[in-house]
């Protein structure tokens, strides 16, 4: 041990007498009394183990209290939308929109702290929540500061600035701390910047490794694109949490969409690493593997939903596998040791594929490209899914996901032949959103859920009380059964749900915590009920 | 199943409430878009449109050559990616770099240059960044590109039971810019409100009709023929839903590009 590394222990055992630390042990287990991360642990398969809410007892289920934020406006954007998911460590949650941060008292939701940061540019399109190691927060600002508070007071620690606003990059995602790496992100489709993902040090913010989502001139992957300038300017964000396997010690992440975004015909090849799942080794930021799910995207349709970890047989032998419900309509199951493709099936339409090749790749139909007069596509100008979590429950062995049918038309309206930005358009024609239950051994659906109307954005939790809990278009939080998609209960609130909802349990009492536009929602069980034999955490029977 | 003759009558009364009544219409609009635009990216004050086009002047006779006429990039760099031009605020970065030029890199010094025009250099590129960063004011192209003969076959083939190019559809083509015909079109609910039609039966047996006001898993709202509102538990009822829509929504299986550009090149004659 250098040390270094042994002050490092002293100080974080010094820290430990205060309240607010984390037990790095939490981020390797299950969530139960602590939601330590984004997506609650590492497999983002946002499933808690917790069975005291269960579907015996759903329907008493009452709001404990409401937290509404005090800002009324952000720049740019037409509502305040909470869509980051709370951690909750100790007691306290800890929650975002862009340029501010609050720590509440999981209790009563009473204000302990407000952070706020004056942005000077970038884009306050959302916020996904923070980063948690020892007694420090991690925040990313609109405009590419990487920020560290004291979590006990929201007090400012350091701030590194970590990405260029003037060059349209800006920062959304909520850092995942491994170890002592806090891995970011970075998005930003206007300018045609590279993408990159970053390991920073806990203490100090200083950089520990980078990983470009494009390679350098004469390195592998470089044959993908024409020239050293469209690598240079061709995209790849890296804008949503990824997850990890601590086994394999391997990192695995969604790039995001080439650029420039509609206009393809700068940038011929595959265009590697964009749209893609990478493994990455956390300690050194290589590269291990690689999947390309949208090879030469032209239809902004960024790979980085949650690539979902989780075990299954196939066909009499142990699989660790990945899932991911990507953004092109996609449903891609993978090897996560190797990164070779298990299973490729349309979960939305997709007619903007030709065939998929023999290594689970779909060949895109050049016809449904986006073409100055317009390109008729059966899937949303959006894609099948976006931002908003999806989940696994290893009980159903069920994937589900918010997703989104429709058609649209896509335009190119740069035809140069060095586009620039995004050089194009799209128009949404018709769309609904549906709540579908995929198989995620074979990508087959098992069941589906349509709402009468389309834009719902809000992501998924399951849990071992035979419960999914998410909300629907029209600000209903509704708790499903997972093995038959049947609605179990629903509440009214004042807005669609926003985030991911969450849950653990405290004092006995487990809470189910979730933001919907600009207030934070907690509900729980009466006494009564969760003093019932449905209720004191044993299993609940079938329904 | 394709729209009945009574909720094409709704349809139409929409569409001309709808249709664009000025030309200072679409311009407004633009401006309210570009303005969306910059306040979402963060891009600060637009740049002065009198300086900038100025400035394209002078850029077209002393720097095009080399960056090219839009600044994209020729023998010299792109200018509009540059990230010198993308931290400069009024010419206080680019102005010393063409005053002085960079003769390592074989640009030769501009140093007659005079602050103005220094200036106006500047405000055309920021004009050029703003122009590719702010994507709420990019054009569609010219999009009537079909063959108007092939379209009014596929019309006469799909469309003809509800909609006639001598009634609900005459003047079509002057009533809308073509980029907003073809989305119309393809899906009337993009830019105008159809509600569903029903019949709503109650416990009772009483039957009730109007038209859909709202519909979720729970609840179920309607305005019945008589203009009333009426709320009930979605399970309580049941009811036969009829979208005026479901033909378009059909149809759109069934387009291709080819198909959807020749039915525009046809509307677009109807005027």
């Amino acid at each position: 041990m250098t040390l270094r590394r042994l002050l490092a222990l002293i100080a974080l055992a010094s820290v430990h007498a205060s309240a607010q630390i984390l037990d790095p042990a939490k981020l390797l287990s299950p969530p139960t009394d602590t939601w330590p991360t984004y997506n609650g642990d590492y497999s983002g398969r946002r499933f808690s183990p917790l069975t005291q809410i269960n579907a015996g007892n759903v329907n008493s289920l009452a709001l404990a209290w409401t937290y509404r934020v005090s800002v009324s406006t952000l720049r740019g954007v037409p509502a305040v939308q909470i869509k980051s998911t709370p951690l909750a460590v100790n007691g306290v949650l800890y929650f975002t929109i862009p340029d501010h941060v609050w720590a509440v008292d999981a209790r009563t939701g009473k204000e302990l702290w407000h952070y706020s940061w004056v942005d000077q540019g970038g884009h306050l399109v959302g916020n996904r929540g923070v980063g948690m190691y020892g007694n420090w927060l991690y925040f990313l600002t609109p405009d590419g500061w990487f920020v560290s508070l004291n979590a006990t007071n929201g007090k400012e620690r350091w701030k590194v600035q970590v990405a260029d606003a003037r060059l349209q990059y800006f920062t959304t995602m909520a850092p995942l701390v491994i170890r002592n790496h806090v891995i970011i992100g970075v998005g930003g489709d206007a300018m045609d910047v590279p993408g990159y993902l970053e390991a920073r040090d806990p203490e100090t913010g200083a950089l520990q490794w980078r990983w470009n989502t494009e390679p350098g001139p004469g390195e592998p992957g470089a044959e993908t694109w024409p020239n050293a300038g469209a690598m240079e300017h061709g995209g790849g964000m890296t804008w949503l949490p990824g997850t990890y396997d601590p086994e394999l010690n391997l990192l695995y992440w969604g790039t995001g969409n080439p650029n420039p975004v509609y206009a393809g015909q700068g940038r011929k090849g595959a265009d590697l690493w964009t749209c893609s799942i990478v493994a990455l080794n956390p300690d050194t930021g290589k590269l291990v593997w690689y999947f390309q799910a949208s090879p030469h995207d032209t239809h902004d349709w960024d790979n980085v939903e949650t690539p979902v970890l989780f075990d299954a047989e196939m066909g009499g032998h142990p699989r660790k596998l990945l899932a991911q419900a990507a953004r092109n309509g996609l449903f891609f199951v993978l090897d996560r040791t190797s990164g070779k493709s298990v299973v490729t099936a349309p979960y939305v339409g997709s007619d903007w594929v030709e065939r998929i090749d023999s290594n689970g790749q779909p060949v895109a139909n050049p016809k449904k490209d986006p073409q100055p007069d317009g390109a008729l596509l059966n899937i949303p100008g959006s894609g099948g899914t976006n931002w908003f979590a999806p989940s696994f429950n290893p009980e159903t062995g069920l994937f589900y996901v918010n997703a989104e049918r429709g058609h649209s038309l896509f335009y190119l309206t740069d035809t140069d032949a060095a586009p620039q930005g995004y050089a194009g358009d799209r128009q949404n024609l018709w769309s609904r959103s549906v709540l579908e239950a995929i198989d995620a051994v074979t990508g087959k659906i098992r069941w589906s859920h349509e709402f009468f109307k389309g834009g719902n954005f809000s992501g998924i939790l399951n849990t071992a009380g035979k419960l999914l809990f998410t909300g629907d278009p029209f600000s209903n939080l509704i708790a499903f059964d997972p093995a038959s998609g049947r609605i179990l209960w629903h509440f009214h609130l004042s807005a669609a749900v926003t985030n991911g909802p969450m849950t653990f349990q405290l004092d006995g009492k487990q809470y189910l915590i979730l933001g919907a536009g600009d207030t934070l929602y907690a509900f729980k069980l009466p006494r009564s009920a969760a003093e019932s034999p449905g209720g004191s955490g044993k299993r609940p029977s079938a329904q | 199943m394709l729209p009945s003759a009574a909720t094409l009558l709704v349809a139409l009364t929409c569409l001309s409430l709808f249709a664009q009544s000025g030309s200072d219409v679409p311009e407004r609009d633009k401006n309210s878009r570009l303005q969306r635009g910059r306040e979402f990216l963060g891009l600060g004050a637009p740049p002065d449109p009198a300086a900038a086009a100025r400035g394209e002047k002078l850029f077209a006779r002393n720097c095009a050559f080399c960056h090219g006429s839009k600044a994209t990039g020729a023998e010299g760099p792109n200018l509009i990616r540059s990230t010198l031009v993308l931290h400069d605020e009024k010419g206080e970065q680019i102005g010393p770099v063409v005053l002085k030029g960079r003769p390592d890199k074989g640009m030769p010094a501009f140093a007659t240059m005079t602050p103005d025009q220094l200036y106006d250099l500047a405000e055309f590129l920021h004009q050029r960044v703003y122009e590719t960063a702010n994507r709420w004011g990019y054009q569609v192209q010219n999009i009537v590109t079909g063959n108007s003969q092939a379209g009014r076959g596929f019309f006469e083939a799909h469309c003809t039971a509800c909609h006639s190019t001598t009634g609900d559809l005459a003047h079509i083509g002057s009533k809308y810019q073509p980029v907003d015909l073809q989305a119309v079109f393809l899906y009337p609910g993009t830019k105008l409100h159809v509600p569903d039609k029903l019949v709503l039966t109650l416990p009772t047996g009483e039957r009730i009709t109007g038209t859909l006001k709202h519909r979720d898993d729970f609840t179920i709202s309607m305005v019945d023929n008589a203009g009333a509102v009426r709320s009930w538990p979605s399970d309580a009822v049941t009811v036969q839903i009829e979208d005026p829509l479901a033909g378009h929504l059909a149809l759109l299986n069934v387009y291709t590009n080819e198909d959807m550009h020749n039915v525009l090149a046809y509307l677009v004659t109807l005027k």
